[in-house]
């Protein structure tokens, strides 16, 4: 479980998170949705320990990050898979060693073991084939799904995912939605997902959070996103034909 | 401006903190250690190679034209360009050159790491990114740096036979005899010395730099460009330093 309390972060004169108090429980896919800009990013970063906020806590079950000592950090964050929202896969190694580089560090298994689960990770993403690549010679939304394989790699407890489906195609993004959904249940990680695709929202989010010029507006899931009357999230939502439909005939 | 050199001087030294822990896994610490020597020493020995070759020539026209008196034994020209190679341009220049070329491929290397997150990443994975990346390059630069220094020695001596031999401005014997004329041992010593202390200075500073980069692609070259100028500056004091210390 994660959970946030009143986190407050700004650069400089720009207040980017405003008394953000969120929990988000084990074995659920939980989102952040938001138009862009909102500080969805950032406050990932923040929850994740990259960026110190200014004020508040963000606790992973009952342990305060931002009070580890670093080395005792290192060693929390082996369980933390990160997927960053331009990939940041590492350009000197190929789509392979990339997959591996967690497994270098943190396990004692033989180069067979890692190649081993290497592939499988990217054959879960779609990817098979290209491990001799570097980054730079795939496209987007492959980048973009060796990043996901390379952040499964060690069955993390926590997931974190900065826009998994931005960039893909419909087909691919579904898969990927399902992919994340279905591990989140298997291994009952704690998933966090930033998104502002409707589509993966309706299909996946358990828990959504609908941030706004950096507060929290609305929470709830799925189902009951059409009810809400928060003006900011009904733009928002209403911003997708599809959606758009569904909510105009709900409250017809 | 005086409190941000003392702000930036405290980050940098805070950074060699976290630079100099040990490495996760020694196994992985070695390779890294060897892709950086091959990237950052190796691939500069052609560089190093070819001005050493010149500048030995180039020294010995010099040297030659300024000691036309015939009271001056022509031997000397010999010895005054070894010592020349020894004590200055050997280390002071190639590190000069050094500067620029592995400094801003340090930079610039990590420069793009970070903007692009892939710092971060690492540092997500529970690595230490800053020993990670950095440590095997400002070691290896550090430790295989005075190889250049002897290979520059040589190679400039060589270039300066080359000129005697074919301009025969001075007799090629008498050359050979002013290269043996009084050899001090610890010049080449010190030499390799100021090197690797230039060459830690070049690396980490631009490590530094790259390290903590922002604002995008020119960030990172704003950051390559500042750890070029600062990394020049501060080894032309500290040859300065050295040499009162170690030659006085
Ligand atoms: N390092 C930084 N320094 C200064 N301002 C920043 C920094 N990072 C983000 N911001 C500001 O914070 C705000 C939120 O940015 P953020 O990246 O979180 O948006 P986002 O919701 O992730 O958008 P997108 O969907 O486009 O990724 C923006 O106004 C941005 O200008
Ligand atoms: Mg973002």
């Amino acid at each position: 479980m994660i959970k946030i309390e009143h986190l407050d972060k700004s650069f400089g004169d720009l207040h980017v998170l405003n008394d953000i108090s969120i929990e988000y429980r084990q074995g659920l896919c939980n989102m952040i949705i938001g138009a862009s800009g909102s500080g969805k990013t950032v406050l990932l970063k923040t929850i994740i320990g990259l960026l110190k906020p200014d004020g508040g806590t963000v606790t992973f079950n009952g342990q305060n990050i931002s009070e580890l000592p670093y080395e005792e950090m290192k060693r929390f964050r082996q369980h933390i898979g990160v997927l960053f929202q331009n990939s940041a896969l590492f350009d000197f190694a190929t789509v392979i060693e990339n997959v591996m580089f967690p497994m270098d560090f943190f396990t004692d298994w033989s180069r067979k073991e890692k190649i081993r689960r290497a592939e499988y990770c990217l054959e879960r993403v779609n990817v098979q084939g290209n491990e001799k690549k570097y980054p730079g010679e795939l496209s987007g939304g492959m980048q973009k799904r060796v990043g996901i394989a390379r952040a499964i790699a060690l069955n993390p407890k926590y997931l974190i995912c900065d826009e998994p489906n931005s960039g893909l195609d419909p087909e691919t993004s579904i898969l990927i939605d399902r992919l994340i959904y279905g591990l989140t249940k298997e291994f009952g990680m704690t998933t966090i997902i930033n998104t502002h695709d409707m589509n993966s929202i309706l299909e996946i989010g358990d828990n959504i959070g609908f941030l706004h010029q950096g507060r929290m507006l609305w929470q709830g899931d799925r189902k009951t996103i059409f009810d809400t009357d928060c003006e900011e999230l009904r733009t928002f939502v209403c911003a997708n034909s599809l959606a758009r439909n569904i909510m105009e005939r709900k409250h017809l | 401006m005086l409190r941000k050199f003392f702000i930036e001087t405290g980050r940098y030294f805070l950074f060699l903190g976290m630079v100099f822990k040990k490495p996760e896994k020694w196994r992985i610490f070695w390779k890294q250690f060897i892709l950086e020597a091959d990237k950052l020493i190796v691939s500069s020995v052609v560089l190093v190679s070819v001005i050493s070759v010149f500048i030995g020539g180039v020294l010995v026209i010099q040297t030659a034209s300024n000691m036309n008196n015939p009271f001056l034994d022509r031997m000397l020209v010999g010895y005054m360009v070894r010592e020349s190679l020894i004590l200055e341009f050997c280390s002071t220049m190639v590190a000069l050159i050094l500067a620029g070329k592995v400094g801003s491929n340090i930079a610039s290397e990590l420069g793009s790491m970070r903007i692009t997150d892939q710092i971060d990443a690492i540092e997500m994975m529970g690595v230490n990114s800053a020993s990670f990346l950095v440590l095997p390059k400002v070691l290896s630069v550090t430790l295989l740096s005075p190889l250049l220094v002897l290979l520059s020695f040589c190679l400039g001596l060589f270039g300066g036979w080359v000129v005697v031999a074919v301009t025969s401005i001075i007799p090629v014997a008498k050359y050979f005899t002013g290269l043996k004329y009084f050899f001090s041992e610890f010049y080449v010593f010190y030499s390799c010395v100021k090197m690797s202390i230039f060459c830690f200075m070049i690396a980490s500073i631009a490590a530094y730099k790259g390290y903590y980069a922002h604002g995008g692609a020119l960030g990172v070259g704003r950051s390559s460009t500042k750890s070029i100028v600062v990394s020049c500056i501060l080894i032309l004091m500290f040859d300065l330093i050295i040499t009162q210390l170690m030659l006085y």
